[in-house]
């Protein structure tokens, strides 16, 4: 049984994307431009991209990219966050580095890596690593630095070893934070795709993308946005299932549905 | 006959015969200074020197400040003293060890484990077989009286619940000596009389070796069987009291007992006095 707020709440987004669709619609059909396709022609579109077999195969191609970059990332990541947080030796010699790469564009190096590793996967997968890296590392820091020093303590008591603590005492607890970092790496994972592919064209759905901007078909360009909006939705939706169940323990009230009445 | 007590039995252990008297922690001429951020060098501990015999419940007394974690902190082996050394059974403490098991006042439990998984952490870290493990932890959750808690996580628990699993945890692993920093300081004050009996009640069981921080002086009374007294800035030992009351003790019973009384009102006139002495002019 689904009460009236409960189903106002699941309403909700839908209302939100028709919403949208139709002022996209109304201004549209307002401006007359060539380059502004209705939202009606955009989604028209969809079904004929995901038909062919050539647009699928890049579209896979991007995700398989995006996860190999992301998971690479994380692997990377949370380690050396967590070692930050728990050494000022570690946090002091990686601290100006990252400070040095935080603040560029990953795109931006595109160029530089491009002549040295080419056009091909592995550039645009290395840009997706950095893009993802940041967050991971940053949130695991934070989190690793505010875990309780009695609770290491307590470890230390039952005879746990320094790498036993880390693994078994700092990870589990810092794992909330962690997961909020991944979480925002996921969707920097799918912008950087984009702009990586829009910066070295030769497969994947920022191709695609770009390549139907420059032959002027605009439905299939904002087709594509939809798509590369959907799927950042789906794998946002996917994340924060997995996550809310690793860190049950430490929501403030279980199996209590957010409320706004 | 001798029996040797298997280790799951050995907290069900009843009462143990009395053994004469050994020293089980000394504490060695032991000074702290720390490094404070703004002003020059803070000395916490001034020169303790401070033996500990097996089997004692022995409080450490003090206003807050005076070096009383610190100095539990060292036994525990989680700080390093800056000069002096203590020492477990006459071996020099270097580090934390399974030995000595702390109860803090935060209760440091590891939230993303349930109750059972919390008190489980000890014995599965020193390779218990599980079976053995989880019949022992079950029994240690329903002698702290949480039998029915089991799968609850220590976010859905209140501060006397959290600090019944602290002690359960610690006590898993059995730890020759328990090292308690106002364990009970954060709780109010009928949780906190109701864990002061229930602690005597488990202590009496097995009487493992308690130190046991607090800066309430009614507390230390009723607990120990010696009273260590310390005073501020810096930290040292002032005095120590043997406290010679009947066992076992229940809270409403010894609040009427004349030599209770005089030992309260002894010991809070010492710090009157001593803090009167220490004001300035
Ligand atoms: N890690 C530390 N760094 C600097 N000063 C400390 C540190 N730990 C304790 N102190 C100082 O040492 C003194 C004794 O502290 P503590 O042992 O916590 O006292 P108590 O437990 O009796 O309240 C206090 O003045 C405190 O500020
Ligand atoms: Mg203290």
């Amino acid at each position: 049984m689904m009460s009236p707020a409960d189903l106002a709440r699941r309403a909700a987004p839908v209302f939100a994307c028709i919403g949208l669709l139709a002022i996209w619609q109304i201004a549209s059909l307002a401006l007359k431009n060539d380059s502004f396709p209705t939202a009606i022609e955009a989604i028209r579109a969809i079904p004929d991209i995901l038909g062919d077999k050539e647009a699928l195969i890049n579209i896979l191609a991007s995700l398989r990219r995006m996860a190999i970059g992301f998971g690479v990332a994380v692997l990377f990541s949370i380690p050396l966050g967590l070692l930050m947080g728990r050494s000022r030796a570690v946090a002091a010699f990686f601290n100006p580095l990252l400070m040095i790469i935080y603040p560029v564009p990953k795109a931006a190096l595109m160029p530089i890596i491009m002549l040295w590793l080419g056009v091909g996967d592995i550039t645009k997968t290395l840009v997706i690593f950095l893009g993802v890296s940041l967050p991971v590392i940053y949130h695991s820091f934070e989190g690793a630095k505010a875990v309780e020093e009695k609770m290491l303590w307590s470890g230390a008591a039952m005879g746990l070893s320094p790498l036993q603590r880390l693994v078994r005492i700092v990870l589990p607890a810092a794992l909330p934070e962690i997961l909020t970092g991944c979480r925002t790496g996921l969707v920097l994972a799918l912008i950087t795709m984009i702009t990586s592919e829009m910066i070295a064209r030769q497969s994947g759905a920022g191709n695609i993308l770009f390549n139907a901007l420059d032959m002027g078909q605009y439905d299939t360009v904002f087709a594509m946005i939809i798509i590369v909006g959907a799927m950042g939705i789906c794998l946002d939706a996917a994340f924060e299932r997995i996550r809310a169940r690793l860190v049950r323990w430490s929501e403030p009230q279980f199996d209590l549905p957010l409320s706004f009445s | 006959m001798k029996v040797v007590p298997s280790r799951s039995s050995e907290w069900v252990r009843p009462v143990t015969p009395q053994k004469p008297a050994s020293a089980i922690i000394e504490i060695d001429h032991v000074s702290q200074v720390f490094q404070t951020s703004s002003r020059r060098d803070h000395l916490a501990l001034s020169d303790i020197s401070l033996t500990i015999e097996e089997r004692a419940f022995v409080s450490i007394l003090g206003p807050s400040g005076c070096g009383k974690s610190t100095l539990l902190y060292i036994v525990g082996g989680f700080v390093s003293p800056t000069s002096g050394a203590a020492k477990m059974k006459g071996k020099a403490i270097t580090g934390p060890g399974p030995d000595r098991g702390p109860v803090f006042q935060e209760f440091a439990l590891f939230p993303w484990k349930t109750v059972f998984g919390n008190v489980m952490y000890g014995p599965r870290q020193q390779g218990v077989r599980t079976a053995e493990a989880e019949a022992q932890s079950l029994a240690l959750i329903e002698m702290v009286g949480l039998k029915g808690y089991e799968n609850f996580y220590p976010k859905e628990l209140s501060g006397g619940m959290k600090q019944r699993v602290a002690l359960a945890r610690t006590l898993a692993y059995h730890p020759e000596v328990l090292l308690m920093d106002e364990p009970f300081g954060a709780l109010d004050a009928h949780t906190r009389t109701r864990l002061q009996n229930d602690l005597l009640n488990i202590w009496e069981r097995d009487r493992k070796t308690v130190l046991f921080v607090t800066h309430s002086v009614d507390e230390a009374v009723f607990l120990s069987d010696k009273v260590v007294m310390m005073s501020k800035s810096p930290g040292r030992i002032r005095q120590v009291i043997d406290i010679d009351l009947p066992r076992p003790r229940r809270r409403s019973e010894l609040l009427l007992d004349a030599r209770y009384q005089e030992y309260v009102v002894d010991i809070e006139r010492m710090f009157d006095e001593s803090d009167e002495a220490g004001s300035p002019p």
